[in-house]
């Protein structure tokens, strides 16, 4: 037997994409063959490079062409804060998002011993051994409010606790616009109980 | 399998994130007992769902669908939600991962479900887990059919007596022992009837009752041991400080 059509190929290959199904593959796949072979080899060019060229920062797992990224390699940023966070998305929401000029850590997962990720399995180690290097002094924690990261949160916090650095914790609460008669009771009451002095 | 309308009491246990904005849910629910479910468009940005459908939260659930992997028609609180914050929150991530285990789907039972939302409910606001913890594993296994034998020898048939001590034979019962033998297997007969009279065995008896708790357990898991207790273990011999009683209270190795 011979291999399947290479449009079939392209279709199924497309389909490792977030959010597209078999409808969106065949719209894609025809517009590059139909409309846009150029921009087609372009994309199979980068795509393919950045397969192989783009790693992780080895300071803070990020993702990064160069052993260390371009944030953790810049002077100006200050070392004496340390953010973590669960995954590389999270460092660019909160670049575009705050204007904060210290490091992040990505941890690339976070603790969820029910889908059987437990303290051996997220990047402990790196972070741990960033905070031997004494140069922090406040670690953000920014992990997802949910019960996953905050289990990880505390877990992170313990550990650094005991080696002396002071531990923060993003705060959560009602939504910017959002309206209290339609929230829910977790999050309210965590705002209610986390309410700061005006 | 056809699903009744209407509202009940239910829980998550776990929640993962499934194609774009949908949850897939592990729920226990009263009248389902564990059951598969998916909450769709839940994680979407408008969705007001996703601070309702995580762990520890009482819901009000409406399933439908036929199939064993129901549908989560409509969500509403049922209750406030239980604050189990740090180690409380280890705790019932612990409780959540035993009810994936050691429970079937589509078996309810009733006095499980009240049991759970009892363990949840005391461990937040409760500052004495370990002992909470013992009671849940052992009501636990009583209502799957694997009650303890706690009070009498099963060799002798002699009642436990607090001064002797006991080596445990899982899934048989306590068989009294010579004074010397030690092994994590042999426990006091004081933490038999502690454990039996859900009475607080003291410093020595809760370590002991843990080892006991544990290697019962795992041989209902059958080898593969539970992820949550890493949470409590320190990170590496030495590398941090010596933990607080509360914690290695609960379930840690020594």
């Amino acid at each position: 037997m011979g291999e399947r059509p290479l449009l079939n190929r392209l279709l199924d290959a497309l389909r490792c994409l977030p959010g597209v199904g078999p409808k969106s593959a065949q719209r894609m796949a025809l517009h590059l063959l139909e409309r846009d072979r150029e921009g087609g080899r372009r994309l199979a060019r980068i795509l393919a490079e950045a397969m192989e060229r783009i790693g992780h920062c080895s300071r803070c797992r990020t993702l990064s062409e160069s052993r260390i990224c371009a944030l953790c390699g810049n002077p100006r940023r200050d070392a004496s804060q340390l953010c973590v966070v669960e995954t590389p998305a999270d460092v660019v929401a909160m670049e575009q998002a705050i204007d904060y000029s210290g490091l992040y850590y990505v941890l690339g997962g976070r603790l969820s011993p029910l889908d059987g990720i437990g303290p051996q399995d997220i990047g402990l180690d790196g972070l741990e051994q960033r905070l031997a290097e004494a140069q922090v002094e406040e670690l953000i924690l920014a992990t997802n409010p949910t019960v996953e990261g905050e289990a990880t949160a505390h877990f992170i916090g313990r550990i650094a606790k005991d080696r002396g650095v002071r531990v923060t914790r993003i705060a959560h609460g009602v939504p910017l616009g959002g309206e209290l008669e339609y929230m829910d009771g977790g999050t309210l009451s965590h705002a209610f109980a986390w309410r700061t002095e005006l | 399998m056809e699903r009744k309308r209407g509202l009940q009491r239910g829980f998550v246990l776990h929640a993962r994130p499934y194609s774009n904005t949908s949850l897939l849910l592990e729920l226990l629910s009263a009248e389902e007992g564990r059951c598969p479910a998916v909450a769709r468009g839940a994680k979407g940005r408008r969705s007001t769902q996703s601070g309702l459908l995580r762990p520890f939260q009482p819901l009000l659930l409406e399933l439908t669908g036929r199939g064993e992997v129901a549908t989560v028609a409509r969500v509403e609180p049922g209750g406030r939600p239980l604050s189990l914050i740090g180690e409380a929150g280890y705790c019932g991530l612990y409780v959540n991962e035993l009810m994936m285990r050691l429970l079937g789907r589509g078996d309810p039972q009733a006095d499980l479900f009240a049991l759970y939302e009892e363990v949840l409910t005391r461990l937040s606001v409760e500052p004495e887990r370990g002992l909470l913890l013992r009671r849940f594993e052992l009501e636990m296994l009583k209502i799957l059919g694997y009650a303890l034998v706690l009070d009498h020898d099963v060799s002798s048939g002699e009642p436990v007596r607090a001064d002797r001590r006991y080596a445990y034979l899982v899934e048989q019962g306590p068989v009294e022992v010579l004074e010397a033998a030690r092994s994590p297997q042999v426990v006091s007969g004081a933490t038999l009837l502690a454990l039996r009279n859900d009475a607080d065995p003291g410093v020595a008896g809760r370590v002991e009752a843990r080892r006991l708790m544990r290697a019962v357990l795992d041989h209902h898991l059958g080898g593969r041991p539970l992820k949550s207790r890493e949470l409590f273990r320190p990170r590496r011999a030495g590398s941090i400080e010596p933990e607080t009683s509360t914690i290695s209270d609960h379930l840690d190795d020594e």
